[in-house]
């Protein structure tokens, strides 16, 4: 396998509702800004990977009618659908297409448009037998493993809502953003609406219109088109068994998670992340999933999330900034989501972050999550 | 332009073979079933055809609850309270509502299945997992 980086991005303005535009339209939005970040024309490109999550639309094939969006008609063109995962998992796959040397350069684009199906019909269509007569939807299923994670690991409310702020605060400087809230408090957080015990409003993620793209390219071309590419160090991916109860201790445990994010650090010789990453860009559905994600991604040992959050720790200006673009918290247009955290941190080792850049970034995480069934995760890097 | 509209789907989803014997069994017996895997010693619930600790195939059925105890829950406003049991038997846990307030719960509180007097082999021919009280 040859070496790969990113070498442009592209982002719509996340938004509610994104009524001015068709899907195809919306998804040209990304790719023409990844194109032009990248000094490419659309000729350049050899392949094209859409992410998507079609039933969320209630439109099949999502690829027959935004693909010429992606610019992707008369080349390679395939989708990628694995819930929040797809974004990353879509970048991953792009990765390996050019690794591989079948391709050279390679557009990935993710994009949902909430606005126009039913979210949560989506997603109670997956288990017909056990699940979705009792209680379907994510909120629920992540709701459900909340109780247990705190009464393990101590974790508050209070921290939590910490959580919610840094993103919606992070995000007010980031022009893509969906939620921006430089003055949110812990009390706004407390004081919002309760969905599911002891998830809050601002507790979880919105639901976004928005596409997001990158281009991803060979060593050679990498050098040839970009000053200071952002090489892919490690990327892999994890699936699990899906039935809810099956997996081992969800939230305490997440074996996909940490499996994927210890074969990343053994492969880019990751061995105290905390001190060696620069920037995370991580899919935290939900407050609480962060705090969670903090102790599976080795930032501190179990029971410590709370701590991290209360001490700075990931915000900006802190040993470790965690979603400077305000994360999954503050946009989710879900097949875009994964390409989104890609995208943002690319463009951290790009220098191309604007106000919510992280200065000198040279090593970044990304991770990908995918209700429990999957786990994306990558480390990009200035270096070859 | 906005166009509106809605989609009725149809379904029709076969159960498969160690799922309908979990069904036949809630429907006739009142009875959870779980699947017992030799090669990982553990018993998961509801029944299945392969283990999703080995992927192994040879997986009888065995009697499991009605007891059970709590995992993890949550309280859903105007929709009642989700749960995470795991039935006395089973080594995993299955998704169910609870039959009573979220007050006082932890984990590890005990619980037991309530059958529906009319059974039609469905999940929701369980009614849920009423609360006992607090487990060790
Ligand atoms: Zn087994």
């Amino acid at each position: 396998m040859r070496p790969v980086a990113i070498i442009g991005t592209g982002q719509t303005d996340h938004a509610r509702r994104r009524d001015d535009v068709s899907q195809p339209e919306l998804v040209r939005e990304a790719a023409s800004r990844a194109l032009t970040d990248a000094g490419l024309r659309p000729a350049d490109l050899d392949a094209v990977v859409i992410a998507n999550m079609e039933l969320f639309e209630g439109r099949a094939m999502p690829e027959l009618w935004v693909g010429e969006g992606a610019f992707a008609n008369g080349k390679p063109c395939m989708k990628v659908a694995t819930g929040g995962t797809s974004g990353t998992s879509s970048c991953i796959a792009g990765f390996h297409q050019a690794a591989s040397g079948l391709f050279d350069v390679v557009l990935v684009v993710g994009f949902e448009k909430h606005s126009e199906g039913h979210t949560q019909t989506g997603m109670a269509l997956t288990d017909p037998f056990w699940d979705r007569a009792v209680a379907s939807g994510a909120l629920g299923n992540f709701a459900l493993s909340i109780s247990q994670y705190m009464a393990e690991r101590g974790v508050t409310e209070e921290q939590a809502a910490r959580v919610a702020v840094k993103s919606r605060r992070n995000a007010a400087r980031n022009p893509h953003a969906h939620l921006k809230d430089a003055d949110a408090t812990v009390d706004d957080v407390l004081n919002s609406k309760l969905l599911a015990h002891p998830v809050r409003l601002m507790d979880m993620c919105p639901q976004s219109d928005g596409a997001a793209a990158i281009v991803v390219a060979s060593a050679d071309r990498a050098r040839e088109l970009c000053p200071r590419p952002a090489w892919v160090k490690a990327a892999a991916t994890r699936h699990e068994q899906p039935y809810i109860g099956d997996i081992e201790r969800r939230l305490l445990t997440m074996r996909t998670l940490k499996d994927a994010s210890r074969s990343v650090y053994a492969a880019a010789g990751i061995t105290e992340p905390l001190q060696q990453f620069d920037v995370a860009e991580i899919y935290e559905p939900v407050t609480y999933a962060e705090l969670a994600w903090y102790e599976i991604l080795g930032f501190c040992p179990e029971g410590e999330a709370g701590r991290l959050i209360e001490d700075g720790v990931t915000e900006m200006g802190g040993e470790l900034p965690v979603n400077p673009s305000g994360g999954v918290l503050s946009a989710n247009p879900v097949g875009a989501t994964g390409v989104i955290r890609m995208a943002e941190a690319a463009s951290q080792i790009l220098g191309r972050a604007g106000a919510h850049q992280v200065e000198g970034a040279e090593t970044a995480l990304v991770t990908g999550y995918g209700v429990y069934a999957w786990a994306d995760a990558a480390i990009l890097g200035s270096a070859a | 332009m906005i166009r509106e509209g809605s989609i009725n789907i149809p379904f029709l989803y076969a159960a498969g073979k160690a799922g309908s014997e979990f069904l036949v069994a809630l429907r006739d017996r009142q009875q959870l079933l779980g699947s017992h895997c030799p090669a990982c010693a553990r018993t998961v619930a509801p029944a299945r055809a392969f283990c999703p600790g080995c992927g192994g195939e040879e997986m009888p059925s065995v009697d499991i609850g009605p007891g059970a105890a709590l995992v993890s829950w949550t309280d859903v406003p105007g929709r009642g309270v989700f749960a995470l049991v795991r039935p006395d038997g089973a080594d995993n846990a299955m998704l169910h509502k609870l039959l009573g307030p979220a007050e006082g719960l932890r984990p590890g509180s005990r619980l037991r299945a309530v059958f529906a007097d009319e059974r039609q082999g469905h999940i929701t021919d369980i009614e849920g997992f009423e609360i006992l009280g607090e487990g060790s």
